[in-house]
């Protein structure tokens, strides 16, 4: 196992790996030592911070499930809206541009996206601050209400939701378009019709929250993949968030640090699947009774 | 080989022949599997154009070259078609190569992916009971998994990753959602009447599911390879653009990490486009063979008129 | 006067391959509280027939010609808006597949109380739901279930919340197309007796589609034989099943066995109903049919009546059809 440590580090900085982590131990008591220090919640010191790593990736964790879970909703609900449009309007202009940038938008590649849009709407535009969460003026200010606060976050966080947005609403567009189509060929659709309702009423209140569960599936199926896009996006905006800090603690070789992210964003994918799945089963009555 | 295995592969052969053939005319009539493949040729072209620059001219090699009258970014010029790099390296070269390493990684990550993820799905979807349970959670453990991320933790551990260990590690994690869709499609092939026949003929299982279930499954095989490329492309990409690529391949997700690692991506923006535009249009274009693909396979997807 | 007078109805799909002709030159009338049975053979045209009463045709389905004279108003002539106001209020229909007919995602309740409310839109939402309540009752539904999905019912409780539903607006007139083609024949039954006591208590008018002649003998008072997009025999149900006089019609009744009576030979029609695309200029059935003569494959067929109540679209019938 000590031969796998970095051969960049200084011999010190190894040593002081290799005995932190019981690295010459044989595997069988390292494992115990991992498993013990997991367990008690010691997940060790940052080496470049020099703080628990604990306090660290507390710190994060708010920021990250702040702009992750918010691009998730507002991705999945504009998603779902505007596939509804697209297949009410199929073969039409409306349906055939939605569709087409659904496609364009979702295969751009996201860090490059993230540095076009600060290109043109933080640097040469001056809209939006460049980097970072909120101003160190406005979070030094002891004066400064908590309402101006949050409001100069939401102003920072408007280009990485907004990055997040485009990458992730297309495939769910995608999904709730076929899923309408689907559903709207179902037998309780042409009840609806017999039965003399407005097509508003029908798409609206009866198509629409049949179509609408393979894209919560999809959410959940894709969490994996949208929590690689928050790393990414956390690490080109400086957003300081989990995904942030696992990127930066790899690359400045801070091994706790990095661990414990890790095993951190681990459990939010894990939890977030969990959310998805009890939110179906609300949401499909066939599930829950 | 009894009569009836040659009596089945015979027809299956002709069966195999007509669907290619009929499959062909369909996707002809698709737009966007047009379009898709044209870019697709275009990447192709500027992959093997790749090696030409360097022959030109030394200062023309992707990594090491330097022009000897330029070491700053410069724009676009004669002598440099799409300008320079930080290093006064050409950047018209970094992208060609950047393509043949996309095409490199995509395929063989997707390849090596859709080969486990199909043989997998064939053994779990045909074999059923425990073996079926056992590799699916496996399938699923693997799923949940953000690959980006846990390659990040490997590049922690052995320090620089080589481009090769890169695309091994994207196939591991890309295989189960092929074997989830192969496992579908076999279970519903295993009931069939020409299994059967075969299993009468006394055909063995790995006989069977390498000589009949195989080549029914492969036409989705196929299809799903276009989709791991497009995924094998993007993890590859932002790897190297976080810095964690391999050193000693100039990717276009490379060019992104140099141009944002530099400061340049406001200064230069013919070195921020052209790769950003080139790893979401071969996206792009695999995405739409895949949906032209999509269609071929599944009638139900054609347009063809309202008929119910 | 007649409640639903159909005038030579003709109504096609526009399909991939051409132009399918699924009716052609219907002519029947309904009189009020009375019932009517359509048979035939699947792709006969039937279910076509019921989607075109209420204008619930797909978006490939076009009524060429002809009238629908619903309550002395020509229902062709109507605006969508129109149409909308009179489905469900004046006609409703039962499903085929009652399976799928609710949507899943509903309450049973909710969606009944749906269409009542949005026919009578100053209704208030509890009077609505005391209405479920009755048409629950009316059905032989228990009421501690009106709150369930339709996941939770079992196919026989299905079919009777379409019943109910059907029934909540009060309409005039029921298509009721093949509603126990799903169910096992006890619950067939029970839901064939619903159907004949809401009939009769309500004074409902029941068109009644099917491919079993013997349930539609069963209900209906008039019945109507189809073939082939067109109505071949029509008569009373008496006259009709005792009196058939179509070839098909007899080949139909001959294909069924009876309970009672000596065992005689089951006969099933041989050959297979011709194309729709482009049907045969001459009559329809002559080709499986087995008194067919020259003038039967040349020339259309023309109505012959039989009876003042009975007709039937045949050559050879009227002169002397084999006995």
């Amino acid at each position: 196992m000590s031969r796998m440590v970095d051969p960049n580090l200084t011999p010190e900085d190894a040593a002081l790996l290799i005995q932190e982590f019981g690295l010459d131990q044989p595997i069988w008591m390292q494992y115990l030592y991992y498993l013990k220090n997991f367990f008690t919640g010691h997940f060790g010191f940052s080496f470049h911070y020099g703080q628990p790593v604990v306090q660290i990736i507390g710190d994060r964790l708010p920021n990250t499930i702040m702009l992750f879970t918010t691009s998730i909703i507002l991705s999945a609900l504009v998603g779902i809206f505007l596939g509804k449009i697209a297949s009410w309007n199929k073969g039409k202009k409306m349906d055939t541009s939605l569709t087409l940038g659904a496609l364009v938008t979702h295969t751009l590649f996201l860090p490059w996206l993230a540095l076009i849009l600060i290109w043109v709407f933080a640097y040469k535009m001056g809209w939006f601050p460049i980097t970072g969460m909120i101003s160190d003026e406005v979070w030094i200010d002891p004066e400064i209400g908590l309402w101006t606060k949050g409001l100069d976050i939401l102003h920072h966080m408007v280009l990485p939701l907004a990055t997040l947005f485009l990458i992730h609403f297309g495939s769910y567009l995608l999904i709730m378009r076929s899923s309408m189509l689907d559903t709207l060929k179902e037998d309780y659709i042409l009840t609806g019709r017999a039965k003399g309702l407005p097509e508003k009423v029908i798409r609206n209140h009866h198509a629409a929250p049949n179509a609408a569960l393979p894209v919560v599936t999809s959410v959940g199926l894709s969490l994996a993949f949208s929590i690689n896009g928050g790393a990414l996006t956390e690490t080109v905006f400086t957003w300081p968030g989990i995904g942030r800090e696992l990127v930066f603690s790899v690359s400045h070789n801070d091994y706790p640090l990095a661990q414990a992210s890790f095993l951190l964003i681990a459990i939010v994918v894990l939890l977030s699947n969990l959310v998805v799945d009890i939110l179906y089963a609300y949401l499909d009555p066939r599930i829950r009774y | 080989m009894t009569t009836a295995d040659t009596g089945i592969e015979l027809s299956e052969r002709l069966q195999w022949m007509n669907r290619l053939i009929e499959g062909w005319s369909i996707y002809k009539k698709n737009l966007l599997g047009k379009i898709g493949i044209i870019l697709l040729v275009l990447f192709a072209l500027m992959a093997l154009c790749s090696f030409i620059p360097p022959l030109l001219d030394p200062m023309y090699q992707p990594m090491a070259g330097v022009d000897p009258e330029i070491s700053t970014a410069t724009g676009p010029s004669t002598r440099h078609w799409l300008g320079t790099d930080f290093m006064g390296r050409d950047i018209l070269s970094q992208l060609l190569t950047g393509a043949r390493i996309a095409f490199m990684v995509g395929v063989s990550a997707a390849f090596m992916s859709v080969f486990l993820g199909t043989a997998i799905g064939m053994i779990a979807g045909y074999v059923g009971k425990f073996m079926d349970t056992l590799l699916m959670r496996l399938a699923d453990m693997i799923m949940v998994m953000p690959a980006l991320l846990v390659l990040l933790m490997l590049a922690a551990l052995f320090g620089q990753l080589s481009i090769w260990f890169i695309v091994f590690f994207i196939a591991l994690f890309r295989w189960p959602g092929v074997s989830r869709v192969i496992r579908a499609q076999t279970l519903s092939l295993k009931h069939r009447p020409f299994i059967e026949a075969a299993k009468v003929a006394g055909a063995s299982n790995l006989r069977i599911i390498f000589r009949h279930i195989m080549p029914n499954v492969l036409p989705l095989s196929f299809l799903y390879m276009t989709f791991q490329v497009t995924s094998a492309i993007i993890i590859e990409a932002a790897l190297a653009f976080l810095g964690f690529g391999d050193p000693g391949t100039v990717s276009w997700g490379m060019m992104l990490q140099w141009v944002w690692k530099t400061g340049h991506m406001f200064r230069a923006p013919y070195w921020l486009l052209p790769p950003g535009i080139c790893i979401s249009l071969i996206t792009l274009s695999f995405y739409m063979l895949g949906r032209a693909m999509d269609e071929v396979l599944d009638p139900r997807l054609r347009k063809e008129g309202e008929t119910d | 006067m007649a409640l639903l007078v159909v005038d030579n109805l003709s109504v096609g799909y526009q399909g991939q391959k051409g132009y399918l002709q699924a009716l052609e030159g219907i002519s029947f009338s309904l009189e009020a509280g009375k019932s009517l049975g359509f048979v035939g053979e699947s792709g006969c045209g039937k279910t076509t027939l019921g989607m075109a009463v209420m204008r619930l045709m797909p978006s490939n389905g076009f009524i060429r010609n002809g009238r629908i004279i619903f309550d002395g108003e020509d229902l062709l002539e109507k605006t969508d808006e129109e149409m909308r106001r009179i489905r469900w209020q004046k006609i409703a229909m039962i499903f085929q597949s009652a399976m799928n007919a609710l949507n899943p995602v509903h309450r049973v309740c909710n969606q009944i109380v749906e269409a009542i409310v949005t026919h009578s839109p100053l209704i208030d939402k509890k009077e609505a739901y005391e209405q479920v309540r009755d048409l629950f009752q009316l059905v032989g539904l228990p009421e501690n279930r009106i709150r369930d999905y339709p996941h939770q019912y079992s196919g026989g409780m299905k079919q009777r919340a379409i019943i109910a539903m059907a029934l909540a607006c009060n309409p005039q007139l029921i298509i009721a197309d093949e509603p126990t083609t799903a169910l096992d024949v006890i619950v067939q039954d029970q839901i064939l007796d619903e159907i004949k006591n809401i009939q009769t208590e309500l004074n409902i008018s029941v068109i009644y589609i099917s491919h079993d002649i013997s349930i539609v003998a069963d209900v209906c008072h008039h019945i109507g034989v189809m073939y082939a997009g067109q109505l071949v025999e029509y008569g009373a149900r008496e006259e009709v099943f005792n009196n058939p006089m179509h070839p098909y019609t007899r080949a139909l009744l001959s294909s069924y066995p009876t309970l009672t009576g000596e065992k005689s030979h089951l006969m099933p029609i041989p050959g297979e109903a011709p194309n729709l695309i482009n049907p045969p200029s001459g009559c329809r059935f002559s080709d499986r049919c087995a008194e067919a003569r020259e003038t039967c494959r040349r020339n259309h067929s023309v109505w012959l009546e039989l009876a003042p109540t009975h007709k039937v679209l045949c050559h050879q019938c009227g002169k002397n059809c084999g006995q």
